[in-house]
């Protein structure tokens, strides 16, 4: 039986996991790996969209941010520099 | 060594995000708690979306979809307007260069083996399925213009990727895909003028973006048929032209970010001269 | 009601703690690619504390602002009208979702621009280039 405190354990859980997923995006210096850790990111805050019953952000922030920026962004990287310098 | 200190850094932010939560909530005071009621205004909306007993309904029983393309329709319609301007942008930065230097020397022998170039044929089909699927129940069900636009320019990324540029290129050029965008976007502001032109020749008054009937004007676009099918008035057209419009701009802007590199350095850099 | 205050809090502060993050990577790192993906975070957050204002603690359970029933009856639309959520702010966040992709599609093709003609995408170098 799903009680509401479910879904606020839920919310909670997403939102820490995306804190040390933006912690290691913001720290790394491959950039290559700094983009799958934006991506890992942007799916834990999907799930929130979910769980606040927002059907339709949900459903534009999936290819939207997972799909398209990822995709930009890595061929960004292979047309200029992948490491960032000192 | 520096991967302890960067697992000592996170646990600190975590404990402090932890602990202070925890001395919000005992102290009886909250950062903020989701209230029991909502405002007055979401109240209205959501009295109104699908009612037949008051005179401003949108008879659609989705009720983001209805403020997003009935009760505030001038704001989708120049946010559509935003991404055509930063489409333009992006041409304008690779002026000078054209797609027909590319394919002088380009064989269509490329990408990557014959199982993957088998799978990406069907899937791309399934793709724009569910891509169209959701664009055009969007009055009923989660859904919409947009949502289905996005979904179905993932297609064509995966199509650069497997095959190669030149493959689409040699179908689509780029001028043609910002002239089927310029289409759609036309589209759109042309379906937000038509109760007002039939109301004109009827001689009545009605309104721009005028979807149901208001309270001077009994002209509008059926939202009903028969008994239960509902079809949505004006939401379907819209709905249907901003995927056009959003899948053919995505097109153009995913040719021009993956052309190879050499040509336009030497173009670049000999009108820097 | 202890520990629905208690989670909830946990998971405004831990998107504050996101948005101090992403802040600090726009001001200190010097690459611009490092600088456009904490700036897409940084959006990203804002739009989702946006969503956040929109939500209701209904009992039993809060409900998605869509009807199911067609046509409705009017105990229907009571029902309705007393578990959905807020459906404004989700209009507005999606107008919002579609300027920020613009706005950031536009700076990717700057970056390569200035790879093209600088040759380099460090801002320490670029600014002592000098154009």
């Amino acid at each position: 039986m799903i009680t509401l405190e479910v879904y606020y354990l839920l919310m909670a859980v997403a939102a820490v996991l995306s804190t040390v997923a933006t912690y290691f995006a913001v720290i790394e210096r491959d950039l290559v790996k700094a983009a799958i850790f934006s991506a890992l990111q942007s799916s834990f805050y999907a799930l929130i969209f979910y769980l606040l019953m927002a059907p339709d952000i949900f459903l534009t922030y999936v290819p939207v941010s997972v799909g398209l920026y990822t995709a930009l962004v890595l061929i960004l990287i292979k047309k200029t520099e992948r490491y960032e310098g000192e | 060594m520096k991967s302890r200190m960067h697992a000592a850094i996170l646990a600190t932010i975590i404990i402090i995000v932890v602990v202070l939560a925890m001395a919000f909530a005992l102290k009886g005071i909250a950062l903020y708690i989701p209230p029991r009621n909502v405002r007055t205004l979401a109240e209205i909306f959501l009295n109104t979306t699908f009612n037949q007993w008051v005179n401003i309904s949108a008879m659609a029983p989705e009720a983001v979809t209805a403020i997003v393309w009935d009760y505030r329709g001038l704001d989708t319609l120049f946010e559509t307007s935003v991404m055509f301007i930063a489409i333009v942008g992006a041409l304008t930065l690779s002026r000078g260069v054209g797609e027909k230097l590319f394919i002088s020397g380009a064989s269509e022998a490329g990408g990557l083996s014959v199982i993957v170039k088998t799978i990406t044929r069907i899937i791309l089909v399934m793709i724009s399925a569910v891509g169209a699927s959701i664009a055009l129940h969007g009055h009923l069900t989660p859904g919409g213009g947009f949502q289905g636009g996005a979904t179905i320019a993932v297609a064509p990324m995966i199509l650069i990727v497997t095959f190669s540029v030149y493959f689409i290129v040699k179908r689509i050029s780029i001028k043609k895909a910002v002239l089927l965008r310029s289409a759609g976007l036309g589209v759109i502001a042309l379906s937000s003028f038509i109760v007002l032109i039939v109301a004109l020749f009827k001689g009545g008054i009605a309104y721009i973006f005028q979807n149901q009937v208001k309270m001077f004007s009994p002209y509008s676009v059926p939202s009903y048929i028969g008994d239960s099918l509902v079809i949505g008035g004006t939401l379907l057209l819209f709905n249907a032209a901003e995927t056009f419009a959003v899948a053919f701009g995505f097109i153009a802007l995913l040719i021009l970010i993956t052309l190879p590199e050499e040509q336009f350095r030497k173009i670049i850099l000999e009108s820097e001269e | 009601m202890e520990i629905i205050y208690v989670l909830f809090n946990i998971a405004v502060l831990a998107l504050i703690a996101n948005i101090g993050l992403a802040l600090y990577g726009v001001f200190t790192r010097p690459s611009l690619v490092k600088k456009i993906i904490a700036l897409t975070i940084f959006s990203d957050t804002i739009n989702l504390m946006v969503v956040l204002i929109g939500f209701r603690h209904a009992e039993p359970n809060p409900v998605p602002p869509i009807l199911i029933s067609i046509p409705p009856i009017k105990e229907d639309i009571i029902t309705f009208m007393q578990k959905a959520v807020d459906p404004l702010p989700q209009a507005l966040v999606l107008t919002a979702i579609v300027i920020g992709l613009a706005v950031i599609l536009y700076l990717i093709f700057l970056t390569i621009q200035i790879y093209r003609i600088y040759g380099t995408t460090d801002v320490r170098k670029i600014a002592k280039l000098k154009g």
